[in-house]
Protein backbone atom coordinates (compact mmCIF):
# COMPACT_ATOMS: atom_id res chain seq x y z
CA UNK A 1 0.00 0.00 0.00
CA UNK A 2 2.75 2.09 0.83
CA UNK A 3 4.55 1.85 -2.22
CA UNK A 4 1.54 2.15 -4.51
CA UNK A 5 1.35 5.44 -2.52
CA UNK A 6 5.30 6.33 -3.31
CA UNK A 7 4.61 5.28 -6.66
CA UNK A 8 1.29 7.42 -7.18
CA UNK A 9 2.86 10.51 -6.53
CA UNK A 10 6.24 10.10 -7.88
CA UNK A 11 4.58 9.31 -11.56
CA UNK A 12 2.12 12.50 -10.90
CA UNK A 13 5.26 14.65 -10.35
CA UNK A 14 7.42 12.93 -13.16
CA UNK A 15 4.20 13.34 -15.80
CA UNK A 16 2.91 16.71 -14.94
CA UNK A 17 3.38 19.09 -17.99
CA UNK A 18 4.66 21.68 -15.92
CA UNK A 19 7.39 19.04 -15.11
CA UNK A 20 8.09 18.17 -18.80
CA UNK A 21 8.55 21.43 -19.49
CA UNK A 22 11.16 23.19 -17.17
CA UNK A 23 11.70 26.47 -17.68
CA UNK A 24 15.10 27.85 -16.56
CA UNK A 25 15.00 29.27 -13.71
CA UNK A 26 15.91 33.07 -13.26
CA UNK A 27 17.20 34.07 -9.81
CA UNK A 28 17.39 37.53 -8.71
CA UNK A 29 18.73 36.76 -5.06
CA UNK A 30 22.61 37.29 -5.14
CA UNK A 31 23.85 34.39 -3.46
CA UNK A 32 26.46 36.08 -1.45
CA UNK A 33 29.17 34.23 0.89
CA UNK A 34 27.59 33.72 4.66
CA UNK A 35 24.37 34.65 3.81
CA UNK A 36 21.21 33.40 5.62
CA UNK A 37 18.98 31.38 2.76
CA UNK A 38 15.65 30.16 3.07
CA UNK A 39 12.07 29.18 1.95
CA UNK A 40 8.85 30.03 2.85
CA UNK A 41 6.06 27.98 1.82
CA UNK A 42 2.32 28.36 3.37
CA UNK A 43 -1.03 26.03 3.55
CA UNK A 44 1.13 23.28 1.33
CA UNK A 45 0.46 19.78 2.76
CA UNK A 46 -1.97 18.65 0.73
CA UNK A 47 -0.33 15.48 -0.45
CA UNK A 48 -1.89 16.68 -4.18
CA UNK A 49 0.54 16.74 -7.32
CA UNK A 50 0.28 20.23 -7.08
CA UNK A 51 2.05 20.43 -3.78
CA UNK A 52 4.89 17.83 -5.32
CA UNK A 53 5.31 20.45 -8.48
CA UNK A 54 6.04 23.64 -5.96
CA UNK A 55 8.76 21.12 -4.27
CA UNK A 56 10.43 19.93 -7.31
CA UNK A 57 10.52 23.98 -8.00
CA UNK A 58 11.98 23.98 -4.86
CA UNK A 59 14.34 21.35 -5.31
CA UNK A 60 15.70 23.25 -8.47
CA UNK A 61 15.84 26.49 -7.06
CA UNK A 62 17.90 24.85 -4.49
CA UNK A 63 20.36 23.78 -7.37
CA UNK A 64 21.39 27.24 -7.56
CA UNK A 65 20.36 28.76 -4.98
CA UNK A 66 21.30 26.36 -2.01
CA UNK A 67 19.16 27.53 0.88
CA UNK A 68 19.80 25.61 4.20
CA UNK A 69 16.33 25.39 5.96
CA UNK A 70 12.52 26.47 5.46
CA UNK A 71 9.86 28.11 7.29
CA UNK A 72 6.72 26.47 7.21
CA UNK A 73 3.90 29.11 7.54
CA UNK A 74 0.96 26.34 8.69
CA UNK A 75 -1.64 24.06 7.26
CA UNK A 76 1.50 21.56 6.87
CA UNK A 77 -0.48 18.55 6.82
CA UNK A 78 -4.09 18.61 6.56
CA UNK A 79 -6.32 16.15 8.32
CA UNK A 80 -3.02 14.83 9.46
CA UNK A 81 -5.09 12.17 11.80
CA UNK A 82 -4.04 8.77 9.55
CA UNK A 83 -1.00 6.55 9.42
CA UNK A 84 0.67 8.01 5.83
CA UNK A 85 -0.14 11.57 5.85
CA UNK A 86 2.91 13.05 7.31
CA UNK A 87 4.33 10.55 4.32
CA UNK A 88 2.20 11.26 1.73
CA UNK A 89 2.15 15.42 2.46
CA UNK A 90 5.46 16.27 3.56
CA UNK A 91 8.54 13.52 3.74
CA UNK A 92 7.79 12.53 0.04
CA UNK A 93 7.47 15.72 -1.78
CA UNK A 94 10.19 17.38 0.08
CA UNK A 95 12.35 14.14 0.55
CA UNK A 96 14.99 15.73 -2.12
CA UNK A 97 15.41 18.54 0.13
CA UNK A 98 15.82 16.78 3.24
CA UNK A 99 17.93 14.20 1.84
CA UNK A 100 19.91 17.78 0.97
CA UNK A 101 20.04 18.27 4.64
CA UNK A 102 17.68 21.38 4.31
CA UNK A 103 16.15 21.58 7.63
CA UNK A 104 11.92 22.66 8.28
CA UNK A 105 10.90 24.89 10.88
CA UNK A 106 7.02 24.67 11.35
CA UNK A 107 4.23 27.00 12.61
CA UNK A 108 1.19 25.48 13.06
CA UNK A 109 -1.81 26.33 11.26
CA UNK A 110 -5.77 26.20 11.99
CA UNK A 111 -5.71 22.40 9.77
CA UNK A 112 -2.83 21.23 11.54
CA UNK A 113 -2.77 18.99 14.51
CA UNK A 114 -1.40 20.42 17.39
CA UNK A 115 0.46 16.83 17.94
CA UNK A 116 2.70 17.90 15.31
CA UNK A 117 4.65 19.78 17.61
CA UNK A 118 6.05 16.06 18.43
CA UNK A 119 7.45 15.38 14.58
CA UNK A 120 11.34 15.64 14.42
CA UNK A 121 11.16 17.11 10.98
CA UNK A 122 9.41 19.90 12.04
CA UNK A 123 12.18 20.71 14.69
CA UNK A 124 9.27 22.41 17.25
CA UNK A 125 10.32 20.20 19.91
CA UNK A 126 7.24 19.83 21.40
CA UNK A 127 6.59 23.43 21.61
CA UNK A 128 3.38 25.50 20.57
CA UNK A 129 5.72 28.56 19.70
CA UNK A 130 9.44 28.45 19.30
CA UNK A 131 12.58 30.55 18.39
CA UNK A 132 15.75 29.94 16.73
CA UNK A 133 18.99 31.82 15.33
CA UNK A 134 20.47 31.66 12.58
CA UNK A 135 23.57 33.66 11.42
CA UNK A 136 22.56 37.29 12.06
CA UNK A 137 18.92 36.59 12.09
CA UNK A 138 15.91 35.81 14.96
CA UNK A 139 13.12 33.74 13.90
CA UNK A 140 9.94 33.63 16.06
CA UNK A 141 7.51 30.54 14.93
CA UNK A 142 3.84 31.69 16.94
CA UNK A 143 1.39 29.62 17.15
CA UNK A 144 -2.19 32.21 15.96
CA UNK A 145 -4.75 29.73 16.99
CA UNK A 146 -4.25 30.02 20.05
CA UNK A 147 -2.76 33.56 21.18
CA UNK A 148 -2.76 33.49 24.81
CA UNK A 149 -1.17 36.08 27.49
CA UNK A 150 1.74 33.27 28.10
CA UNK A 151 2.47 32.84 24.24
CA UNK A 152 2.51 37.21 24.11
CA UNK A 153 4.82 37.01 27.74
CA UNK A 154 7.36 35.28 25.71
CA UNK A 155 7.61 36.36 22.83
CA UNK A 156 7.78 39.60 24.59
CA UNK A 157 10.98 38.16 27.04
CA UNK A 158 12.20 36.28 23.21
CA UNK A 159 11.98 39.15 21.27
CA UNK A 160 13.84 41.72 23.85
CA UNK A 161 16.83 39.29 23.68
CA UNK A 162 17.20 39.89 19.87
CA UNK A 163 20.02 42.80 19.82
CA UNK A 164 20.49 43.95 17.09
CA UNK A 165 20.03 40.92 14.70
CA UNK A 166 16.95 41.21 12.42
CA UNK A 167 13.84 39.81 13.78
CA UNK A 168 11.35 37.60 11.87
CA UNK A 169 8.19 36.03 12.71
CA UNK A 170 6.42 34.02 11.26
CA UNK A 171 2.55 32.05 11.91
CA UNK A 172 -0.53 31.07 10.05
CA UNK A 173 -3.02 33.95 10.26
CA UNK A 174 -1.97 37.36 7.71
CA UNK A 175 -2.20 40.58 9.75
CA UNK A 176 -3.06 42.06 6.59
CA UNK A 177 -4.22 40.57 3.62
CA UNK A 178 -6.18 41.30 0.45
CA UNK A 179 -7.44 37.30 0.01
CA UNK A 180 -10.94 37.86 -0.14
CA UNK A 181 -11.57 34.21 1.55
CA UNK A 182 -9.87 35.52 4.94
CA UNK A 183 -8.32 38.86 5.24
CA UNK A 184 -6.50 40.87 7.63
CA UNK A 185 -6.68 38.90 10.75
CA UNK A 186 -7.50 42.34 12.93
CA UNK A 187 -7.99 40.80 16.25
CA UNK A 188 -4.51 39.02 16.19
CA UNK A 189 -3.11 42.64 14.57
CA UNK A 190 -4.41 44.49 17.32
CA UNK A 191 -2.62 42.29 19.91
CA UNK A 192 0.94 41.84 17.85
CA UNK A 193 1.59 44.76 15.97
CA UNK A 194 2.56 46.72 19.19
CA UNK A 195 4.36 44.09 20.06
CA UNK A 196 6.11 43.83 16.77
CA UNK A 197 6.75 47.78 16.94
CA UNK A 198 7.93 47.83 20.29
CA UNK A 199 10.81 45.21 19.81
CA UNK A 200 11.95 46.12 15.95
CA UNK A 201 10.83 43.31 13.90
CA UNK A 202 11.40 43.77 10.57
CA UNK A 203 9.74 41.43 8.22
CA UNK A 204 6.45 38.67 9.41
CA UNK A 205 5.62 35.52 7.37
CA UNK A 206 2.01 34.40 7.18
CA UNK A 207 -0.07 32.06 5.25
CA UNK A 208 -4.00 31.28 5.49
CA UNK A 209 -4.95 33.18 2.60
CA UNK A 210 -4.57 30.46 -0.72
CA UNK A 211 -2.54 33.19 -2.38
CA UNK A 212 0.78 35.32 -2.06
CA UNK A 213 0.75 38.73 -1.59
CA UNK A 214 3.69 41.39 -0.42
CA UNK A 215 1.62 44.09 1.58
CA UNK A 216 3.05 47.77 1.44
CA UNK A 217 5.17 48.38 4.56
CA UNK A 218 2.39 48.88 7.95
CA UNK A 219 4.26 50.89 10.18
CA UNK A 220 7.57 50.51 8.97
CA UNK A 221 7.35 46.54 9.16
CA UNK A 222 7.11 44.02 5.97
CA UNK A 223 4.19 41.70 5.72
CA UNK A 224 4.62 38.79 3.28
CA UNK A 225 1.74 36.34 2.61
CA UNK A 226 2.53 32.71 1.38
CA UNK A 227 -0.55 30.67 1.67
CA UNK A 228 -0.60 28.99 -1.79
CA UNK A 229 2.35 26.55 -1.88
CA UNK A 230 -0.26 23.40 -1.96
CA UNK A 231 -3.15 24.64 -1.69
CA UNK A 232 -4.86 27.96 -4.13
CA UNK A 233 -7.46 30.22 -4.62
CA UNK A 234 -7.33 31.18 -7.48
CA UNK A 235 -8.79 34.70 -8.36
CA UNK A 236 -8.85 35.65 -4.83
CA UNK A 237 -6.62 38.44 -4.27
CA UNK A 238 -8.73 41.71 -4.76
CA UNK A 239 -5.86 43.94 -5.06
CA UNK A 240 -6.87 46.65 -2.23
CA UNK A 241 -4.84 49.70 -1.30
CA UNK A 242 -2.72 47.05 1.29
CA UNK A 243 -1.12 45.62 -1.91
CA UNK A 244 2.42 45.97 -3.14
CA UNK A 245 2.91 42.98 -5.16
CA UNK A 246 0.35 39.39 -5.21
CA UNK A 247 0.01 36.91 -7.33
CA UNK A 248 -3.23 34.09 -7.40
CA UNK A 249 -3.06 32.61 -10.48
CA UNK A 250 -0.97 29.55 -9.63
CA UNK A 251 0.76 27.78 -6.38
CA UNK A 252 3.93 29.38 -5.44
CA UNK A 253 6.96 29.68 -2.58
CA UNK A 254 8.73 32.18 -1.42
CA UNK A 255 12.99 32.04 -1.42
CA UNK A 256 14.67 34.68 1.24
CA UNK A 257 18.21 35.86 1.54
CA UNK A 258 19.77 37.94 4.15
CA UNK A 259 22.95 39.05 4.01
CA UNK A 260 24.07 42.06 6.69
CA UNK A 261 21.44 44.54 6.52
CA UNK A 262 19.78 43.47 2.90
CA UNK A 263 17.15 41.28 2.60
CA UNK A 264 16.74 39.71 -0.79
CA UNK A 265 13.20 38.10 -1.37
CA UNK A 266 11.79 35.76 -5.05
CA UNK A 267 8.40 34.30 -5.06
CA UNK A 268 8.38 31.52 -7.86
CA UNK A 269 5.56 29.80 -9.57
CA UNK A 270 4.70 26.52 -9.25
CA UNK A 271 5.65 26.77 -13.01
CA UNK A 272 8.99 28.72 -12.89
CA UNK A 273 7.71 32.09 -13.08
CA UNK A 274 9.30 34.65 -10.84
CA UNK A 275 5.94 36.69 -9.22
CA UNK A 276 7.76 38.96 -7.49
CA UNK A 277 11.38 40.17 -6.46
CA UNK A 278 13.13 42.85 -4.34
CA UNK A 279 15.36 43.71 -1.66
CA UNK A 280 14.66 45.40 1.32
CA UNK A 281 17.41 47.28 3.34
CA UNK A 282 17.40 47.23 6.73
CA UNK A 283 18.04 50.87 8.43
CA UNK A 284 18.24 50.48 12.46
CA UNK A 285 15.91 48.68 14.48
CA UNK A 286 12.93 49.60 13.37
CA UNK A 287 12.75 51.76 10.06
CA UNK A 288 13.18 50.03 6.30
CA UNK A 289 13.75 51.53 3.22
CA UNK A 290 10.50 51.36 0.23
CA UNK A 291 12.07 48.42 -1.72
CA UNK A 292 13.23 47.65 -5.00
CA UNK A 293 11.25 45.39 -5.97
CA UNK A 294 9.30 44.32 -9.38
CA UNK A 295 6.43 41.89 -9.48
CA UNK A 296 3.52 40.55 -11.78
CA UNK A 297 0.22 41.93 -11.59
CA UNK A 298 -2.07 40.08 -9.52
CA UNK B 1 3.05 47.10 26.63
CA UNK B 2 5.49 44.93 28.26
CA UNK B 3 3.98 46.06 31.70
CA UNK B 4 0.78 44.83 30.55
CA UNK B 5 1.74 41.80 29.60
CA UNK B 6 3.74 41.18 32.32
CA UNK B 7 0.77 42.13 34.62
CA UNK B 8 -2.04 39.55 32.69
CA UNK B 9 0.41 36.64 33.03
CA UNK B 10 0.48 37.43 37.04
CA UNK B 11 -2.93 37.94 36.84
CA UNK B 12 -3.51 34.97 34.80
CA UNK B 13 -1.65 32.78 36.91
CA UNK B 14 -3.41 33.78 40.59
CA UNK B 15 -6.75 33.25 38.33
CA UNK B 16 -7.61 37.46 38.80
CA UNK B 17 -9.75 37.98 35.55
CA UNK B 18 -7.44 39.67 33.23
CA UNK B 19 -8.57 42.92 31.75
CA UNK B 20 -7.21 44.35 28.23
CA UNK B 21 -7.91 46.85 25.58
CA UNK B 22 -9.78 47.21 23.29
CA UNK B 23 -12.80 45.93 25.15
CA UNK B 24 -12.56 45.57 29.24
CA UNK B 25 -14.28 43.72 31.20
CA UNK B 26 -15.19 45.45 34.21
CA UNK B 27 -13.50 43.52 37.63
CA UNK B 28 -16.75 43.68 39.22
CA UNK B 29 -18.64 41.68 36.37
CA UNK B 30 -16.46 38.46 37.46
CA UNK B 31 -15.94 36.69 40.40
CA UNK B 32 -12.52 35.66 41.31
CA UNK B 33 -13.37 32.83 43.85
CA UNK B 34 -15.23 31.04 41.34
CA UNK B 35 -12.25 30.97 39.10
CA UNK B 36 -10.32 29.62 41.88
CA UNK B 37 -12.46 27.02 41.82
CA UNK B 38 -11.87 26.05 38.60
CA UNK B 39 -8.16 26.32 38.97
CA UNK B 40 -8.59 23.68 41.39
CA UNK B 41 -10.54 21.34 39.06
CA UNK B 42 -7.82 21.85 36.74
CA UNK B 43 -5.06 20.81 39.44
CA UNK B 44 -6.83 17.95 39.93
CA UNK B 45 -7.36 16.75 36.16
CA UNK B 46 -3.35 17.80 35.56
CA UNK B 47 -2.48 15.41 38.87
CA UNK B 48 -4.60 12.77 36.98
CA UNK B 49 -2.96 12.91 33.84
CA UNK B 50 0.72 13.38 35.08
CA UNK B 51 0.74 9.89 35.87
CA UNK B 52 -0.04 8.53 32.11
CA UNK B 53 1.97 8.29 29.25
CA UNK B 54 3.84 11.52 27.74
CA UNK B 55 3.94 12.22 23.29
CA UNK B 56 8.02 13.21 22.78
CA UNK B 57 9.55 13.73 19.94
CA UNK B 58 9.56 11.64 17.54
CA UNK B 59 10.79 11.28 13.38
CA UNK B 60 7.83 8.73 13.40
CA UNK B 61 3.93 9.71 12.95
CA UNK B 62 3.10 6.32 13.68
CA UNK B 63 4.19 6.65 17.19
CA UNK B 64 2.19 10.16 17.70
CA UNK B 65 -0.63 8.07 16.85
CA UNK B 66 -0.04 5.48 18.98
CA UNK B 67 0.70 7.49 21.57
CA UNK B 68 -2.02 10.19 21.63
CA UNK B 69 -4.35 6.96 21.34
CA UNK B 70 -2.61 5.36 24.34
CA UNK B 71 -3.01 8.90 26.47
CA UNK B 72 -6.84 9.05 25.34
CA UNK B 73 -7.63 5.75 26.09
CA UNK B 74 -6.01 6.00 29.42
CA UNK B 75 -7.42 9.12 30.26
CA UNK B 76 -11.09 8.24 29.38
CA UNK B 77 -10.61 5.07 32.21
CA UNK B 78 -8.79 7.37 34.57
CA UNK B 79 -11.99 9.17 34.94
CA UNK B 80 -14.84 6.81 33.54
CA UNK B 81 -17.07 8.82 36.22
CA UNK B 82 -16.73 12.25 34.29
CA UNK B 83 -19.49 14.22 32.80
CA UNK B 84 -20.28 17.57 31.76
CA UNK B 85 -20.58 19.71 34.37
CA UNK B 86 -17.41 18.48 36.36
CA UNK B 87 -15.16 21.10 34.92
CA UNK B 88 -17.27 23.45 33.67
CA UNK B 89 -19.62 23.34 36.93
CA UNK B 90 -22.63 25.67 36.35
CA UNK B 91 -21.21 28.62 38.50
CA UNK B 92 -18.06 28.32 36.89
CA UNK B 93 -20.20 28.28 33.64
CA UNK B 94 -21.86 31.52 34.36
CA UNK B 95 -18.47 33.34 34.88
CA UNK B 96 -16.87 32.04 31.38
CA UNK B 97 -20.66 32.99 29.90
CA UNK B 98 -20.11 36.51 31.23
CA UNK B 99 -16.66 36.81 29.85
CA UNK B 100 -17.64 35.28 26.70
CA UNK B 101 -20.83 37.39 25.98
CA UNK B 102 -19.18 40.57 26.56
CA UNK B 103 -16.70 39.95 24.10
CA UNK B 104 -19.71 39.70 21.94
CA UNK B 105 -20.97 43.24 22.43
CA UNK B 106 -19.45 46.53 22.02
CA UNK B 107 -16.93 48.12 20.02
CA UNK B 108 -14.76 44.93 19.62
CA UNK B 109 -17.75 42.72 18.88
CA UNK B 110 -17.06 42.86 15.07
CA UNK B 111 -13.53 41.73 15.32
CA UNK B 112 -14.31 38.74 17.72
CA UNK B 113 -16.94 37.84 15.09
CA UNK B 114 -14.54 37.80 12.45
CA UNK B 115 -11.71 36.24 14.01
CA UNK B 116 -14.26 33.21 14.42
CA UNK B 117 -15.36 33.65 11.05
CA UNK B 118 -11.86 33.56 9.54
CA UNK B 119 -10.93 29.77 11.55
CA UNK B 120 -13.22 28.67 8.90
CA UNK B 121 -15.96 27.06 11.53
CA UNK B 122 -17.93 24.24 11.37
CA UNK B 123 -21.77 24.12 12.54
CA UNK B 124 -22.35 22.85 15.94
CA UNK B 125 -21.29 18.74 16.32
CA UNK B 126 -22.64 16.56 18.92
CA UNK B 127 -19.77 16.87 21.88
CA UNK B 128 -19.03 14.20 24.86
CA UNK B 129 -16.78 14.49 27.74
CA UNK B 130 -13.92 11.99 26.93
CA UNK B 131 -14.99 11.75 23.19
CA UNK B 132 -12.49 12.17 21.02
CA UNK B 133 -12.33 16.27 19.52
CA UNK B 134 -14.00 16.01 15.88
CA UNK B 135 -11.08 14.53 13.34
CA UNK B 136 -10.31 16.93 10.70
CA UNK B 137 -11.88 19.85 12.18
CA UNK B 138 -10.24 23.04 11.68
CA UNK B 139 -9.33 25.02 14.58
CA UNK B 140 -10.92 27.89 15.30
CA UNK B 141 -9.01 31.19 16.16
CA UNK B 142 -9.62 31.92 20.44
CA UNK B 143 -9.99 35.32 19.90
CA UNK B 144 -6.71 36.62 21.73
CA UNK B 145 -9.03 39.58 23.35
CA UNK B 146 -10.88 36.96 24.77
CA UNK B 147 -7.85 34.50 25.87
CA UNK B 148 -6.51 37.96 27.90
CA UNK B 149 -9.91 38.04 29.88
CA UNK B 150 -10.03 33.94 30.93
CA UNK B 151 -8.32 32.34 33.60
CA UNK B 152 -4.83 30.59 31.70
CA UNK B 153 -4.66 26.92 30.69
CA UNK B 154 -1.35 24.69 31.83
CA UNK B 155 0.09 23.43 28.65
CA UNK B 156 -1.79 20.51 27.28
CA UNK B 157 -4.91 22.17 27.79
CA UNK B 158 -6.86 24.78 25.47
CA UNK B 159 -10.29 26.49 25.13
CA UNK B 160 -11.77 25.89 21.66
CA UNK B 161 -14.84 26.61 19.96
CA UNK B 162 -16.88 24.58 18.41
CA UNK B 163 -19.82 25.82 16.68
CA UNK B 164 -21.31 27.65 19.49
CA UNK B 165 -19.98 25.50 22.18
CA UNK B 166 -17.07 26.38 24.67
CA UNK B 167 -14.50 23.18 24.91
CA UNK B 168 -11.83 22.50 27.26
CA UNK B 169 -9.51 20.36 25.32
CA UNK B 170 -6.87 17.98 26.28
CA UNK B 171 -4.27 18.81 23.20
CA UNK B 172 -2.04 16.07 23.44
CA UNK B 173 -5.23 13.05 23.66
CA UNK B 174 -7.20 15.36 21.66
CA UNK B 175 -9.92 14.26 23.77
CA UNK B 176 -12.99 16.47 24.72
CA UNK B 177 -12.40 17.49 29.04
CA UNK B 178 -15.67 19.40 29.49
CA UNK B 179 -17.44 21.88 27.20
CA UNK B 180 -20.15 24.92 28.14
CA UNK B 181 -23.04 23.97 25.62
CA UNK B 182 -24.13 26.85 23.95
CA UNK B 183 -21.61 29.82 25.14
CA UNK B 184 -20.84 31.57 21.85
CA UNK B 185 -24.09 33.57 20.35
Amino acid sequence: MRLMRRLTFLLAVVLSPQTLSLRAQDLTLPVKSDSVRFAAIGDMGTGEPAQYEVAQRMLQLHQKFPFTFVIMLGDNIYGGNNPGDFEKKFELPYKPLLDAGVQFYAALGNHDDTNERFYKFFNMDGQQYYSFKKGNVRFFALDSNYLDPKQLSWLERELAKGGTDWKICYFHHPLYSSGSFHGSSTELRAVLEPVFLKYGVQVVFAGHDHVYERVKPQKGIYYFTEGASGELRAGNLKKTDLTAAGYDKDRSFLSVEISGDDLYFQAISRTGLTVDSGNIRRQGAIQSSVPQTSAVSP
Amino acid sequence: MGAIVWFMVLAGAALIPVSASPQQVSPASVDPPAWRGFNQRVQQYLVLRKALPQQRTTKRQEEIIDRRRALAQAIRESRAEAKQGDIFTPEISEQFLKVIRSAFQGSNASNVRRTIRQGEPVPSLHLTVNGAYPQHLPLTTVPPTLLLRLPQLPERLAYRIVGHDFVLQDTEARLVIDYISGALP
